[in-house]
This record gives C-alpha cells, sequence and structure tokens, in this order.
C-alpha cells in the first residue's frame, strides 16, 4: 500500500526530497516550484490521509525530531523499512510491490525503500546496519555523488569502503 | 583458454596472499596446454618463522621470492620462473612491470599500491589484480587498460587511502618496524587470494572484466562486487 504523508511530515523534508517524491507519485508541473506548492501537489495527488495512519506516521516523525544526536537518528533495517514505503508510480491500485534501491558498502549489501530520499539521509539512516563511515562517499550507479543526490526508481547506491592494507 | 599463446605474470609481493595465489595459479596454467607463462616474483623479504600459520616454506630466512621461484620450478615444469628480491619503488617499476602484462599485486601496503597505481595507468595493454585485508575482511581489485583506455578504474581512483598513503613502503621502513607487523589470519588471506583467481579467470581467460572490486567478509560471510566507472581514462 502506497505510504501517504501528513503535511507535518512534509514541511521537514528538503525540496529535492520533496521533487523526489512527487516524481514517484506520478506528480506533474512540479519543476521549479516553491516548497509549498510541490506539497500541495503531493498532498492532492496522494489524497486524504486516514486519521489513524496520520497518526501512525506523525509518531516516528515526532521521535525524530525530538532525538538530538546523531546517533538517534540510526535506525536498523527493519525499522528502516517500516518507516520508508514507497509505491511505484506505474503500479497499479492495491499492488503491494515497492520500490526498492540496492545500497551497499564493502561487503554488506541489502535493498531499501529509500526512492527520494537524499544519499546523505541513507548514509545517516544505515550507518550501523551497513557499517558506512561517516566520511563515505557515495557512488550512485558507478558514478560518486554527493549527499544531496535524490535517489530515484532503478538507482543502485554504493558507500565506498577502504581497501585492506594487509597481504 | 581463451587467453593469448604467451603470459607474463607479475606477483609483487609473496607474503601471505602471494604464495597461496601463485600456488593456485600455477596449477591452473601448468595443465593449460598451449600457453607459454612466465611468473616473475618481486619481493626483497625473508621468511620468517613467526609466519608459518600463514605462508609455506621450507628455508627460514631465504629470500622468498627465490625460494619461491625456485620451489615452484620444480613442482610446475611446463612454466618459467624467474624472481627479482627486491622492494618495489619509484625507481625501479618501470623495470619490474611491462606492456602487456598480468600483475598481482599481494602488498601490505597502501603506498606500493599507489606507485603501482600510478606506473600502470602510464601503460596501454595492462591488468592488475590487486588484493588486501585486514583481519577478518579483504578486497580485491581489477584494473584493465586497453589500447590506451582503463576499463576499469585504476588502484587509487575510488580509494583516497591509496591515492594520499599514510604508510610506507617496506624499503622505507626500518628492521624493528618491519618486525612489528599486525597479526592477520590465514583464512582471510586465503579469502583473497581466491577472488584473485576468480579475478584472473574472469578477466583473462573469459574477456572481461564484468566488474572492478569485490570486497568479502569472513565473520558475516558475505561477499559483493562493485562495478565502477573510471574516473580518466
Amino acid at each position: 500500500m502506497a505510504r501517504k504523508f501528513t503535511k507535518d511530515q512534509l514541511d521537514t523534508k528538503t525540496v529535492p526530497e520533496l521533487r523526489g517524491i512527487a516524481r514517484n507519485l506520478g506528480c506533474v508541473g512540479y519543476s521549479k516550484k516553491p516548497k509549498a506548492t510541490v506539497i500541495d501537489l503531493i498532498l492532492e495527488k496522494q489524497g486524504p490521509v486516514a486519521a489513524s495512519t496520520a497518526k501512525a506516521k506523525a509518531a516516528p516523525a515526532t521521535k525524530a525530531k525530538a532525538a538530538p544526536a546523531k546517533k538517534d537518528a540510526t535506525v536498523s533495517q527493519a525499522e528502516f523499512s517500516l518507516q520508508s514505503v514507497l509505491t511505484k508510480p506505474s503500479a497499479k491500485k492495491g499492488d503491494k510491490t515497492t520500490t526498492t534501491i540496492r545500497v551497499s558498502c564493502g561487503a554488506a549489501a541489502g535493498d531499501f525503500t529509500v526512492c527520494g530520499k537524499t544519499v546523505g539521509a541513507v548514509s545517516e539512516f544505515l550507518r550501523e546496519v551497513l557499517n558506512i563511515d561517516r566520511m563515505a562517499q557515495g557512488v550512485v550507479n558507478g558514478n560518486t555523488v554527493d549527499g544531496s543526490y535524490v535517489l530515484q526508481d532503478g538507482d543502485n547506491l554504493e558507500f565506498l569502503k577502504a581497501a585492506g592494507r594487509k597481504g | 583458454m581463451n587467453h593469448p599463446s604467451e603470459l607474463s605474470i607479475k606477483v609483487i609481493g609473496v607474503g601471505g596472499i602471494g604464495t597461496i595465489l601463485a600456488d593456485k595459479l600455477s596449477r591452473f596454467l601448468n595443465y593449460s596446454n598451449g600457453v607459454d607463462t612466465r611468473i616473475t616474483f618481486v619481493d626483497g623479504d625473508t621468511f620468517e618463522p613467526k609466519n608459518r600459520d600463514r605462508q609455506e616454506f621450507v628455508i627460514a630466512g631465504g629470500k622468498k621470492s627465490l625460494v619461491k621461484a625456485s620451489e615452484f620450478q620444480e613442482k610446475y615444469s611446463e612454466l618459467n620462473y624467474s624472481a627479482f628480491d627486491e622492494y618495489v619503488d619509484p625507481s625501479n617499476v618501470g623495470i619490474f612491470i611491462k606492456q602487456g602484462d598480468i600483475v598481482f599485486v599481494c602488498v601490505d601496503n597502501h603506498k606500493t599500491r599507489k606507485i603501482i597505481s600510478d606506473f600502470t595507468k602510464t601503460l596501454s595493454d595492462v591488468v592488475v589484480i590487486s588484493g588486501g585485508n585486514e583481519f577478518t575482511d579483504g578486497n580485491v581489485q581489477i584494473f584493465v587498460r586497453r589500447e590506451g583506455r582503463s576499463l576499469t578504474p585504476s588502484l587509487s581512483d575510488y580509494h583516497p587511502e591509496i591515492e594520499h598513503p599514510k604508510d610506507r613502503t617496506p624499503g622505507e621502513m626500518t628492521c624493528e618496524e618491519l618486525a612489528q607487523s599486525e597479526p592477520q589470519l590465514f583464512f582471510t588471506n586465503l579469502g583473497v587470494a581466491t577472488y584473485m583467481c576468480f579475478a584472473f579467470y574472469n578477466t583473462v581467460v573469459k574477456n572481461g572484466p564484468s566488474y572492478s572490486e569485490v570486497y568479502f567478509d569472513v565473520l558475516s560471510m558475505k561477499a559483493d562486487s562493485k562495478s565502477r566507472k573510471p574516473l580518466n581514462s
């Protein structure tokens, strides 16, 4: 089932993140629009948010806001998957297929629902799961990117790991 | 086999990884008919009894490169072996590595990897397969240049720790420093040597490469290969 964002949740996101969400929802005319307009387009496209859903979704966001230390922003793989679910734009109504992106660091790898998120945010969230170094460079589809890059359907994200020294 | 009728292989570093790799590679090539193969060992180090848990040798104190060249020549009579009992440095790297070589880098420092990376980027045809490890994890990089183009990233392209090494080559270290080596696990050396053999088969025999680096972890028993683009071809 497609995740529905509340206005409060969308307000906390950056414009590139919002554009990623808008793209995944199949919105049109969102590029070069101000943040408020993009949020309105997303809310209009996804339809009304049920009260119980809104409450359930709002809880982790509130918790994340309240978390002062960076370590608290790091979540387990299972928690992260639960918090972030986006449905493919092409998915039919009721289709439970979700868009996942392969994220890896060294030998550790997994498929995560991080479409629409920035590389910097993914690095923070998955640091402990994939043992990502704080200074690790992101590489998307074989090309280096900076932390503001917004992940899209079909991307493959790698965080570089240092080479072994001994032999 | 798909590769040319002649192979010039250089094994730089004859330690925990290099001794395993050279033996398995030699066995494979010794029984591949019609391939005129020369394997050259490059290492200035000597065998020490403290490394017996990871390195197989019969003469303690012997120069690793010379001992292994002699030992393998008896064991694998179809192949030709030679040796340089010196460490690689910027002044001699051009003597050890030539156009068209297949270079296995099995050293224990990033400074030497950097020297080899910089030099091989200037060659038009070369295959470099470099392995390294920490205690329970390791990686193998595959750098291929054909007709003056890099098909995969160089050893330092995505590795700032190799591009700007903080360590030194064995030739720059004192005897005391050389004696203080960090502990290593035989199984991790074995894993690196195995993936270097995979890389050789994939790149030279099957005319790849289909990936540029692989990482593995002994404790999680996971491995993952990467396909990255060269930064400068």
